[in-house]
């Protein structure tokens, strides 16, 4: 294999947003004022389970400036459900409310002000009923059911003979691991308007998947592709926190109400009772040979869906997915169940069951090693999983080398020679370990559109919505690369359902392996068409022609792709389209097999833990990622060290708490986030380019690998410093202090 | 947001009177660091804030005979930067420090800190041990108060409701006082603090301050704990004598702890026992005299 040089591809480029971003300039959904817009304000359900009694409308329509009230009432003429895999949230809360801060009634007014005023006087009766409060109350058969009864999903899968196993070998493990239920925010809460007109619908929306908005629009309100238009700009972070449909049916309606354009932006508030991450119960019995080969695992799990389905189906499937590990397990079953619960509907969050799977998996491996006397490292390199072997029966098989991978981040961290060194009284330090691999990449379709242009520059057109990862920035590099011109020369279009072509989504770390295929393509497809223009012009043929820096060359001749461009249309102006197609059937082969890659997680943190307190302070932690190809380096770590700090959350603070249904912590001050200090003083990222990826260049994703292992390799350091292993997140003081004080620690 | 009036009085007699009229629907506004949170929330709700960062001369800092004069829309930041309140009162721009966040010290003040009563507040437990008091003006002329005497319950205050905080006076310690706050928790507001003032005369402890908060609606002083602190020896505790056990374990026991989202009642007693000794042993690892 000869290594190819690249100009742009594996240099950390200055993002092509740098400027807009640093002077204020980008434009966010709520920088955007359309004409004659109302606003939007939202009146919700106090109550976190009830039957809606009546809706009195009247005086809040009577107000002046208030253009019109959206109730149930309302949704005729239209379809009146909507959701990825099962449409069971309404528009507005139809006949019945499933958690406290439903939409039950929305009013346009000719401001804000006036819109608050107006939801005071919608009047609602409401019949309470029994409340349904986590995972134990959604399986109670004695609870009120949620839907039609509080199951939303099963999966399930099994080989081997998994019931002989456990009889055959020499020990079994059983433990129960719990997550908490936590929310994304995206600093930018959920912002839509909305303008619903005779011949067509306009959104402009911070979501991730646009055209999946798109689809969902047409489809509820009886229209043609064509005829919706939305339009996605800056995206203020999203986290899975705007993947699908949100508010966006909603905003509609009220503006095919009013009869105007519609803005909706909600609170943080808001924003933690629209979407969130599924708390999660899981347990597995695993079986071993006295000489730590595991030969079996069962797991059962349990993830809280809230209110409504969300993403509930898929996030139920990956629980289970990843919750085996990434070990050779010739005996496995697994079973997971999505329930209903009277809570924040939960939906996609980076890497989605992933931490929760990985959090009970990696928890329990340590768990096992300890009980055999093995050290928790050698134990999992013993039963890793190989290079090109399958980690899933039927799946794709693993694309690289585990045992290389943990040994690096091992090595780096200094695991072999670690000592806890002199602590205070009171004060014991600890090293933990964990590892992952999630099934990602989601469905392998995109397009792209690249127009080459007279003066040699060229305009990519891509699906793919900007939230911060910087997808222009690398499909910019891409296109560069392939067209061979400057990175300066390109400018991206990006997300706008009228000017770009259709793209799945922006999630499941997809957009560089499969968004960045589609733009390859399609700047090949352009430099296809430039390399026959110029075999033409120098009467060669296009294997003879080079083509480097904006120009054509043959035997010592060169001539400008503008020229080239010029030339073919007979004058000044003229352009080439290029365009990629990325389908499972795509020409590489790469894209046939379920999943398109396996995304590796690795992680080695170092604790320091107050016994007197229960305080853990993480002191150094350092994650791996494979790109396969880092296209843009300092991209590469961002997206990891960002996934990593995100995962300190769940892992020491955040909890969104619920009493009687009712949510107790909706606010930044009392849901406690990550912030700089608490980033540990070594934090590391380590990168392997194993170049084994289906995306251009051997790519693949990484947005989402820093996430998973944070937190149990955090508590397994934990365990590693004091002996006491803790099963439930987060790991706040109080509750390490519990821990420790029933174990006598303190 | 419900929109609301600005009203903007040039004196303190103008404010007391336009909070006088209002008769309840206005509320004082400096800051607005607390106030504006619990107005968006929907948590209050008010026709008219008035704003005294427009009364000119009211964030004034200035040194009265022993004691440093606060004015009331002086902002955290104001008070930690300050150079007599550095020099005289070093523990106080400490604290000041460790409030929040720089957004908050910036443009949340001193006063309005103690006149929201949050529970969770770093000065008004320390401004216990100073002894500080508050001056307080109405419409019929002003009155000082000690500043214990401020809080009276979670988010209430004995001011009247056409009286307003205009400053607050803080007495430097005396020479040989050696004085630590400290503070714990995980969420933004801390989940308890400690502030300890040790007067040591020839290797004894003469006098002793201890404020105790966050873990209760209202800090309190610590009279039992102090009272066992008099008279003992420093090195005795600073090696670990019984008293030192006996003043957490009533503190602990005083402290009334209630359980929130910080923690359960035991937890928050464990760390009130905890945190009392390693403050007395800050404190009285500072040898150099002064508080700092």
């Amino acid at each position: 294999m000869t290594t190819r040089e690249f100009k742009t591809v594996g240099t950390a480029v200055r993002r092509v947003d740098a400027d807009d971003k640093l002077s204020g300039r980008a434009q966010f959904t709520g920088d955007i004022e359309v004409s004659g817009m109302a606003f939007c304000r939202l009146v919700t359900s106090p109550l976190p389970h009830a039957r809606i009694m009546s809706i009195d409308a009247s005086r809040a329509r009577a107000l002046p400036g208030v253009y019109a009230v959206l109730t149930s009432a309302e949704l005729v003429n239209m379809e009146t459900h909507y959701g990825s895999d099962k449409k069971d949230r309404p528009v507005i809360a139809i006949d019945k409310v499933r958690f406290q801060g439903e939409p039950v009634a929305a009013v346009a007014a000719v401001d804000l002000a006036t819109a608050e005023a107006a939801v005071e006087l919608v009047e609602v009766e409401y019949e309470e009923l029994p409340t349904v409060t986590g995972i134990d109350e959604a399986l109670d058969p004695s609870s009120e059911p949620v839907h039609e009864s509080n199951f939303c999903h099963e999966y399930g899968y099994e080989w081997g003979d998994v019931d002989s196993a456990f009889r055959e070998c020499d020990r079994v493990f059983e433990d129960t691991f719990e997550f908490p239920m936590v929310y994304h925010y995206a600093m930018e809460p959920h912002t839509c308007i909305a303008s619903y007109e005779p011949d067509r619908i306009r959104l402009w929306t911070s979501a991730q998947h646009p055209f999946l908005v798109q689809a969902e629009i047409a489809r509820l309100f009886g229209r043609q592709l064509d005829q919706v238009q939305v339009v996605v700009p800056f995206v203020g972070g999203g986290y899975g926190s705007k993947s699908y449909t949100k508010i966006e049916p909603l905003v509609t309606a009220l503006s095919r109400e009013a009869g105007r354009p519609v803005r909706l932006a909600l609170s943080v508030d808001e924003a933690m009772r629209t979407v969130r991450r599924h708390a999660a119960r899981g347990t597995i019995r695993t079986g071993v040979m006295n000489d730590g080969t595991i030969v079996a695992r069962e797991c059962t799990g349990y993830v809280d869906t809230g209110g409504y389905t969300d993403n509930g189906v898929r996030v139920t499937e990956r629980f289970g997915d990843r919750m085996p590990g990434p070990y050779a397990l010739a005996n496995v079953r697994v079973k997971t169940y999505g329930l209903f619960t009277n809570s924040t509907p939960a939906g996609s969050f980076r890497s989605i069951g992933g931490p929760q799977a990985i959090w009970v998996c990696e928890s329990q491996i340590d768990v096992v090693a300890h009980a055999l006397g093995m050290a928790p490292f050698e134990f999992r390199v013993k039963n890793l999983v190989r290079e090109g072997e399958e980690v899933r029966r039927g799946r794709r098989p693993i694309e690289g080398d585990l045992e290389y991978a943990l040994r690096r981040v091992a090595d780096e961290f200094g695991w072999d020679s670690w000592t806890s060194g002199p602590t205070p009284p009171g004060v014991k330090r600890g090293i933990g370990f964990a590892c992952g691999v999630t099934n990602s990449g989601a469905s392998p379709t995109s397009t792209s559109l690249v127009r080459f242009h007279a003066d040699g520059s060229a305009t990519v057109y891509i699906g793919s919505a900007e939230m911060g990862q910087g997808s222009r920035s690398v499909m910019a590099q891409i296109a560069a690369e392939e067209l061979r011109i400057p990175y300066e020369k390109i400018r991206v279009v990006a997300s706008d359902t009228s000017a770009v072509p259709w793209d799945r989504s922006t999630g499941s770390s997809r957009s560089t392996t499969l968004m960045g295929l589609a733009v390859h393509d399609a700047a090949i497809d352009i430099r296809q068409q430039l390399l026959d223009l110029a075999a033409e012009h120098f009467e060669a043929f296009p294997e003879e022609i080079e083509a480097e820096d904006g120009r054509a060359s043959f035997k010592g001749e060169s001539v400008a792709f503008a020229a080239l461009v010029r030339n073919m249309f007979g004058g000044s102006g003229g352009e080439l389209m290029g365009r990629g197609y990325v389908t499972p059937k795509h020409a590489s082969g790469k894209l046939r097999q379920d999943p398109v890659f396996w995304e590796v997680s690795i992680g080695a943190a170092e604790v320091e833990v107050d016994t007197a307190t229960g305080e853990v302070r993480l002191l150094r932690y350092y994650s791996i990622s494979d790109p396969g190809k880092a296209i843009n380096p300092k991209q590469v770590e961002g997206q990891d060290e960002g996934a990593a700090m995100q995962a300190i959350g769940h892992t020491l603070f955040e909890e969104m708490l619920y009493e009687d249904g009712q949510l107790l912590n909706p606010n930044l001050v009392d849901y406690r986030v990550p912030i700089f200090t608490d980033l540990p003083h070594e934090f590391e990222t380590v990168l392997i380019e194993s170049g084994n990826g289906p995306g251009p260049y051997g790519a693949k994703g990484v947005g989402e690998g820093g996430i998973v292992c944070v937190a149990p390799a955090v508590a397994n350091a934990v365990f590693n410093a004091t002996g006491v292993r803790i099963s439930t997140l987060p790991l706040t003081p109080e509750r390490v202090w519990r821990a420790l004080h029933e174990a006598g620690q303190t | 947001m419900r929109p609301f009036r600005l009203h903007e009085p040039t004196t303190v007699q103008e404010a007391a009177s336009a909070l006088a009229d209002a008769g309840g629907g206005a509320a004082l506004y400096a800051g607005g660091t607390e106030l504006l949170l619990a107005m968006k929330s929907g948590l209050l709700a008010y026709d008219t804030l008035i704003n005294v960062k427009s009364i000119s001369g009211l964030d004034a800092i200035a040194a009265d005979g022993n004691s440093i004069v606060i004015g009331a829309s002086a902002t955290h930041s104001a008070v930690e930067h300050d150079p007599l309140v550095r020099d005289r009162l070093p523990l106080l721009s400490e604290v000041e420090h460790g409030v929040a966040n720089l957004r908050v010290r910036n443009v949340g003040t001193l006063a309005g800190n103690l006149c929201f009563a949050e529970p969770h507040s770093d000065p008004a437990t320390l401004l216990l041990v100073y002894e500080a008091e508050l001056d307080v003006a109405g419409p019929s002329g002003s009155r000082r108060i000690a500043v214990g005497d401020l809080q009276t319950g979670s988010y209430e205050t004995s001011l009247g409701p056409d009286e307003l905080l205009t400053a607050v006076r803080v007495p430097a310690f005396q020479a040989g006082v050696r004085a630590a706050y400290s503070k714990f928790g995980y969420h933004h507001r801390p989940t308890l603090g400690i502030a300890a003032a040790l007067a040591v005369e020839d290797g004894v402890v003469a006098d002793a301050r201890l404020a105790l908060g966050c873990v209760s609606p209202v800090a309190r002083r610590l009279s039992r704990s102090e009272d066992v602190l008099r008279g003992e020896r420093i090195d005795a505790l600073t090696e670990g004598a019984s008293a030192l056990r006996e003043v957490s374990r009533l503190a602990s026991e005083d402290a009334d702890a209630v359980e929130d989202m910080h923690g359960g009642v035991d937890y928050k007693e464990h760390l009130v026992r905890v945190f009392m000794e390693r403050t007395l042993l800050r404190a009285l690892a500072k040898n150099g005299g002064g508080d700092a």
